[in-house]
C-alpha cells in the first residue's frame, strides 16, 4: 500500500494545483468586486474549446494556445464586465450573483447551440504519456498544468504586489472608498480585474483540455468547487486560494481512496464547513 | 413612466404568451397515427438523447416509406391495415429530469393525443413517464432503458423490448465460465466498479449477485459520482485490489475518463467488461485507440451482418441518413417504432385496449430484427421481451466486433487484455 | 405594508378568483401543470425569502430542505403506511431539526460565505441521501399508485385536487411571510439583515432569529417537497436535492423581488412559465434555444430590473389610481 498512498498523495496534488489554477481568477474578481462570478466554470469551458479549436482546425498545440486563451478570455472578461455587469454594480447584491448566472446559462447553451453537446477530447498532443519518478506514476499534462498553476500564481501575486496596477487592483479589494479617494479610476480596476480573472481560467481551460474531456457543460462540477476553494481561501487572496486549491485536491483523493469514492466530495465540501466554523473570514481571508 | 405604455407592454406579453400557448396546443389534422417520444433532448445527456433519435427517425421513415427490407411493415407504406395511415412521431425534451417525464407525457397523451409513447433513455426518467401512462392507460414500448425495475412493477401498459442490465450482468459471467471451457483461461477475482445513480447501482446489484451465483470472488466494490472531476482515487483502489477481471457499468463521461487514467496508471487486469458507456459514438471518438480490447456488452453491432445481411442494409440507411454508422443507441431505439406500429396494425385500431391485446399477441421472427435475437415475444406476466438478449463486443481496431456467444463471434477475442504500451 | 389598501385587497381577491377559476376554465392538463409548478415554486421562493429577503441569509441549498421534506414523507408512507398528511408535518420538522442543526455553526456567517455554506451543506445532504440504502440511495423511493382520496393524499383522475391544495399551501406559505414581516420578529429579521452589530447592540438575539428564520424557511420547504413527492409520485436525490434547483428558487425570488411579499411569487408566474413553454416550443430540437432564451431573460431582468419585477407590478398599480 505505501506506494499507492505516495500515488495518491502526488494525485492529490496535481489534481489541486488544477482546481488553484480555476481558484485564483475567481477569487480576484471577487475580492475586488464582491461577485460571485457563476460563469467562471463557463470561462473553463471556453478556454477548453479555444484549445480545441486551434488544434483542430490549426493543428495549434495547447501548449501554444495558453497564450491565446489568455487574451481571448480577457477580451471577453472585460466586454461582459463593461456591458452587462457594471450595469448592476450598484444595485442589490443578489441582482449581481444573479446576473452572472444568467451569462452562465447563455454562455453554456451558445456553446451547445454551435458546437453540439457532444464530448470532444484531444489527442495526443506534445504533453502526453506519464513519467515514473520514484515509483510514482505522474501524468505528464497534469504535471505542466501544476507548473502553469505554481507560475500563475506566483506572476498573479507578484502582479498584486509590486506593480502599480497590481497595488491598485489590491487596494479596491482592501478598501473600495479609499481606493477611489485616493484617485484610483475604480470602474477601470473592475474591469481589468474581471478580464484578468477571465483569462486566469481561460488559461487553465487550456491546460484540462489535455487531459479531460471537453463539452458545453463542463464547467459545472469545476465551478462548484472553485467556490468552495475561493471561501475556503479567504476572497480575494491569491495566496488563499492557491493553498486551499490543494488541500481540496488532496482532501478529494485521500478521502475518496481510504475512505469511500462515492463519498469524496462530500468529504471536500465538510472540511470547507469545519474551516469555515473555525475561522469564518477563510484561511487567509481578512 | 406612462401608465398607457405599461397597459401597453402588458397587453403585448399576455398576447405573446396566448401565442406561445396556442403553439403549444396546436393540433394536426391529417390521417397520421402520433406516437409520442420522450427523451433528454438538451442538457448533460443530450448526445445520447439525439442519437436515439437518429434511430427512431430512420424507424419512421422505413414504415411510412416502401423498402424492400425483412422488417415489419417496410414493403408497405404505412399501416395498410388503417388505409395506409403514416406514424409521426412527436418528441419532448425531457432534459434527463423525471419530473419532465411526467409531465411531458402527459401533455404528449392530453394535448397532442398520442396513441402510444417511446422513450426515455434514463431509467429513472422512463419510471415517471411510464406512471403516468400506465395512469392515463397509453400503451408505452421502451426499447432503450435498461433498468430491471422497470418490469418489476406489474404495469399492464409497459412492454420492454430490449434487454435489461440484470440479462448483461449474467451475460458477463456466462461469457467467463464459457471462455474457461474454451481456453482453460481461468479467473477467480472481480472488481465492480459502477456509478452510483439508478442505472450504476442496479449494475452494481446484478454484478455481486450474479458473482456470488457463479462462484467469483468479488475483491472490490466501488461506486463512483459519474460527474467527477477526477478518478484517481477510485483507480487506486482497484490497482490495490489485484482483481482479475474489471466489470464496470459506466456512462460515456466516465467511461472516457476511467479509460484515460486506467492508462495514465498501468492498471492491467486480465479483462475489462463493461456496459452502456463505452460503447456509445463519443466514446472512441474521444479515446481511440486507447478503447482497444475493452468488451462491452451490446444488442448490436456491425459485424451482425455476416450472418444477418438486413443489419448492413439498415446501417447503409442510417450512413446515407445521417453520414455515419449505426450506433447500439440508435439501434436499440430503432425497434420501438416497429413494435408498436406491426401492433397497431394488426389491432386494425389506434385504440388503447386494441394495441395492448395486440401487443401481448406479438411474435415478430428474430430474422425479421437487427438483433442476434430469436424474435420478440412479451412474457404474460412482466411484458419483458422473453426473447431479448445481449452480446458481448470487443472493440479490435477502434471498431466493435462480436466476440461472444462464440458461435455467433465474428473474431475471436482477445484475452488477456494486452497492455496499454502498445496502442 | 402594515396595512393594506382597499383597493390593493380587492385586485387581490380578483386575481384569487382568476386563479380559482383557473383550472375549470382551461382545462388542458399541461397548463393546469404548469401553474401547479408556479404554486410550488412560488412557495419555495418565499420560504426562501424569509431567510433570504428578510434575514439577510442567502441560501443557496433550499433543495436539501425541500428533498428533507419530500424523503420523510415518503419514507414514512411506503415503509410503515404513514398518512402522507402526518409525514407532511413529520417532514417540515425533520427540516427544520436539520436545518437549526446546520443553521447554528453558520450562525456567525454573512453574505457570501453563507451562500457557499449553503452550497456545500445541500451538496453533503444529497451525496449522503444517494448512498444511504435504507432510503433507496440513487434508485430514490417510488410511492405505489393507489386508489386515490383526500385522505391518502393521492388523485389520480384530475389534476383539479393537486391544484388546489398547492394553491392552498401558497396562501399559508404568504400568510406565514405576511406574519412574519409585521410582526415584532419582522423587525429583527431586517435588522440583523442590515448589520448584525448594531442588531445586538440593540438588545437583540441574533443567534436565536437568525435560526428561527432558517427553521420557519425549511419547514415551509419540505411541505413543498411532500407535495411533491405525492404529485409526481418518485423521488430520488437527482431531481429533489439538486444544486441547479435550489439556485432556480434563488433566481425566482431575486428576479420576482426578494423581500418584498409577493416578489418570489412573482418571479415564479414568470421564470416556470418561460422554462416551460420554451422548452415545450424549442427544446425538443436539442439546440439548446430555449435555456438561451432563458439565460438571457434572467440577465437582462437582473440588469434592468434590479429589485425585481415586483416593482413593475407596484408601478402599474399606482398608475391605476
Amino acid at each position: 500500500m505505501p506506494d499507492q498512498l505516495l500515488q495518491q498523495l502526488a494525485d492529490g496534488l496535481l489534481i489541486g494545483l488544477m482546481y488553484s489554477l480555476v481558484a485564483i481568477g475567481l477569487t480576484l474578481i471577487w475580492g475586488v468586486m464582491n461577485i460571485v462570478n457563476f460563469a467562471h466554470g463557463d470561462f473553463l469551458m471556453l478556454g477548453m474549446f479555444t484549445s480545441f479549436w486551434l488544434f483542430t482546425l490549426f493543428g495549434v498545440d495547447p501548449l501554444f494556445s495558453i497564450p491565446i486563451s489568455f487574451v481571448c478570455l480577457f477580451v471577453l472578461g472585460m466586454l461582459i464586465y463593461r456591458f452587462i455587469v457594471s450595469k448592476v454594480m450598484k444595485g442589490p447584491v443578489l441582482a449581481q450573483l444573479v446576473v452572472t448566472f444568467g451569462v452562465s446559462i447563455f454562455i453554456s447553451n451558445l456553446a451547445v447551440y454551435f458546437w453540439t453537446p457532444d464530448f470532444r477530447l484531444l489527442p495526443a498532443t506534445m504533453l502526453q504519456g506519464t513519467w515514473r519518478i520514484g515509483g510514482v506514476e505522474l501524468s505528464v499534462p497534469k504535471v505542466a498544468a501544476s507548473i502553469g498553476s505554481v507560475i500563475a500564481s506566483s506572476c498573479m501575486f507578484l502582479f498584486l504586489k509590486r506593480t502599480k496596477t497590481g497595488k491598485a487592483i489590491s487596494a479596491t479589494e482592501m478598501d473600495r472608498e479609499a481606493a477611489l479617494l485616493m484617485g484610483i479610476n475604480t470602474e477601470r480596476i473592475n474591469s481589468l480585474s474581471f478580464g484578468i480573472g477571465a483569462a486566469l481560467v481561460g488559461v487553465a481551460g487550456a491546460f484540462l483540455s489535455t487531459y479531460y474531456y471537453i463539452y458545453p457543460q463542463v464547467g459545472g462540477l469545476f465551478g462548484t468547487i472553485a467556490f468552495c476553494v475561493v471561501a475556503l481561501g479567504g476572497f480575494g487572496s491569491i495566496e488563499g486560494a492557491f493553498i486551499a486549491g490543494i488541500l481540496v485536491g488532496l482532501a478529494q483523493t485521500l478521502g475518496g481512496f481510504f475512505f469511500d469514492p462515492s463519498y469524496k466530495y462530500a468529504i471536500v465540501f465538510m472540511i470547507y464547513l469545519i474551516t469555515i466554523w473555525i475561522r469564518p473570514q477563510g484561511l487567509m481571508g481578512w | 413612466m406612462e401608465s398607457k405604455n405599461w397597459i401597453r407592454v402588458l397587453c403585448m406579453t399576455v398576447a405573446l404568451l396566448l401565442v406561445l400557448v396556442f403553439f403549444v396546443s396546436a393540433q394536426s389534422e391529417q390521417k397520421v397515427i402520433k406516437i409520442g417520444a420522450v427523451y433528454p433532448l438538451t442538457g448533460n445527456i443530450a448526445s445520447t438523447g439525439l442519437d436515439c433519435k437518429r434511430g427512431v427517425d430512420l424507424a419512421v421513415d422505413i414504415i411510412n416509406g416502401k423498402y424492400d427490407l425483412d422488417l415489419p411493415l417496410a414493403r408497405s407504406e404505412g399501416l395498410p391495415n388503417l388505409g395506409g395511415a403514416k406514424i409521426e412521431i412527436v418528441y419532448a425534451d425531457t432534459k434527463g429530469d423525471p419530473k419532465n417525464g411526467m409531465s411531458e407525457a402527459e401533455r404528449l397523451i392530453t394535448s397532442e393525443k398520442v396513441v402510444a409513447m417511446i422513450g426515455a433513455y434514463q431509467s429513472a426518467v422512463t419510471k415517471t413517464a411510464s406512471q403516468m401512462t400506465e395512469r392515463l392507460t397509453i400503451p408505452y414500448v421502451c426499447s432503450d432503458s435498461s433498468s430491471p425495475t422497470l418490469t418489476d412493477r406489474g404495469f399492464k401498459y409497459f412492454f420492454r423490448v430490449s434487454p435489461h442490465d440484470d440479462i448483461f450482468a449474467r451475460d458477463q459471467f456466462q461469457f467467463l465460465k464459457d471462455l474457461e471451457k474454451k481456453t482453460g483461461q481461468t479467473v477467480h477475482t472481480v472488481a465492480v466498479l459502477y456509478e452510483n445513480t439508478e442505472f450504476g447501482s442496479n449494475a452494481g446489484k446484478a454484478y455481486k449477485k450474479y458473482a456470488a451465483e457463479f462462484g467469483y470472488n468479488v475483491v472490490a466494490d466501488i461506486a463512483y459520482s459519474a460527474n467527477a472531476t477526477d478518478v484517481t482515487s477510485e483507480v487506486g483502489k482497484l490497482i490495490v485490489s489485484k482483481p482479475d477481471v474489471l466489470m464496470h457499468a459506466s456512462y460515456i463521461t466516465d467511461a472516457i475518463l476511467f479509460t484515460k487514467t486506467f492508462k495514465e496508471k498501468g492498471f492491467q487486469p486480465k479483462g475489462i467488461m463493461t456496459m452502456a458507456g463505452y460503447i456509445e459514438p463519443g466514446y472512441l471518438a474521444a479515446v481511440k485507440a486507447d478503447g482497444n480490447y475493452i468488451i462491452v456488452r451490446s444488442t448490436f453491432a456491425l459485424d451482425l451482418a455476416k450472418n444477418k445481411p438486413l443489419v448492413a442494409k439498415v446501417n447503409d440507411l442510417f450512413r446515407k441518413k445521417y453520414g455515419i454508422d449505426m450506433s447500439e443507441n440508435a439501434a436499440r431505439s430503432f425497434m420501438a417504432p416497429f413494435v408498436l406500429a406491426e401492433a397497431i396494425n394488426r389491432a386494425k385500431s389506434t385504440d388503447p385496449e386494441a394495441i395492448v391485446k395486440a401487443l401481448h399477441e406479438t411474435d415478430i421472427p428474430g430474422d425479421q430484427t437487427i438483433y442476434p435475437w430469436k424474435g420478440i415475444k412479451f412474457d404474460p406476466q412482466t411484458n419483458q421481451n422473453i426473447y431479448a438478449r445481449g452480446t458481448l463486443v470487443q472493440i479490435i481496431n477502434q471498431e466493435y466486433v462480436t466476440v461472444w456467444p462464440f458461435d455467433s463471434a465474428s473474431k475471436p477475442v482477445v484475452w488477456p487484455f494486452p497492455g496499454w504500451k502498445e496502442r | 405594508m402594515r396595512n393594506f389598501t382597499v383597493r390593493q385587497i380587492s385586485v387581490g381577491f380578483a386575481i384569487l378568483l382568476l386563479l380559482i377559476a383557473f383550472p375549470l376554465v382551461i382545462r388542458q392538463s399541461f397548463h393546469i401543470h404548469v401553474m401547479i409548478l408556479v404554486f410550488m415554486f412560488g412557495m419555495l421562493g418565499v420560504a426562501w425569502n424569509i431567510m433570504g429577503g428578510y434575514a439577510g441569509m442567502f441560501s443557496f441549498g433550499q433543495a436539501a430542505f425541500f428533498g428533507i421534506g419530500a424523503y420523510t414523507s415518503s419514507y414514512l408512507s411506503v415503509t410503515y403506511g404513514i398518512n402522507p398528511w402526518i409525514g407532511l408535518v413529520a417532514g417540515g420538522c425533520a427540516a427544520a431539526l436539520v436545518a437549526s442543526a446546520i443553521g447554528y455553526p453558520c450562525s456567525s456567517l454573512r453574505g457570501h460565505y453563507f451562500a457557499i455554506a449553503s452550497i456545500a451543506f445541500a451538496e453533503i445532504v444529497r451525496i449522503v441521501f444517494n448512498n444511504w440504502k435504507r432510503v433507496g440511495a440513487a434508485e430514490g423511493l417510488t410511492l405505489p399508485m393507489q386508489n386515490e382520496s383526500f385522505a391518502q393524499f393521492l388523485f389520480n383522475s384530475s389534476k383539479l385536487p393537486y391544484y388546489y391544495i398547492m394553491l392552498a399551501f401558497l396562501l399559508v406559505s404568504l400568510a406565514v411571510s405576511y406574519f412574519v414581516t409585521t410582526s415584532k420578529m419582522g423587525y429583527y429579521f431586517r435588522a440583523i439583515k442590515e448589520s448584525h452589530t448594531i442588531a445586538e447592540s440593540l438588545g437583540v438575539d441574533v443567534v436565536l432569529y437568525r435560526l428561527i428564520a432558517i427553521m420557519i424557511s425549511a419547514f415551509l420547504s419540505a411541505m413543498a417537497g411532500t407535495f411533491y413527492a405525492q404529485y409526481i409520485l418518485y423521488i430520488d436525490p437527482g431531481s429533489v436535492m439538486l444544486l441547479a434547483t435550489s439556485i432556480q428558487i434563488v433566481l425566482i425570488a431575486m428576479l420576482g423581488g426578494a423581500g418584498s411579499l409577493m416578489g418570489p411569487v412573482i418571479g415564479a408566474g414568470i421564470l416556470i412559465p418561460a422554462s416551460e413553454y420554451t422548452r415545450v416550443a424549442l427544446g425538443y430540437k436539442g439546440t439548446g434555444m430555449d435555456m438561451l432564451i432563458y439565460g438571457l431573460l434572467i440577465t437582462l431582468i437582473s440588469m434592468y430590473y434590479p429589485e425585481g419585477v415586483w416593482k413593475l407590478f407596484v408601478r402599474i398599480g399606482r398608475n391605476l389610481k
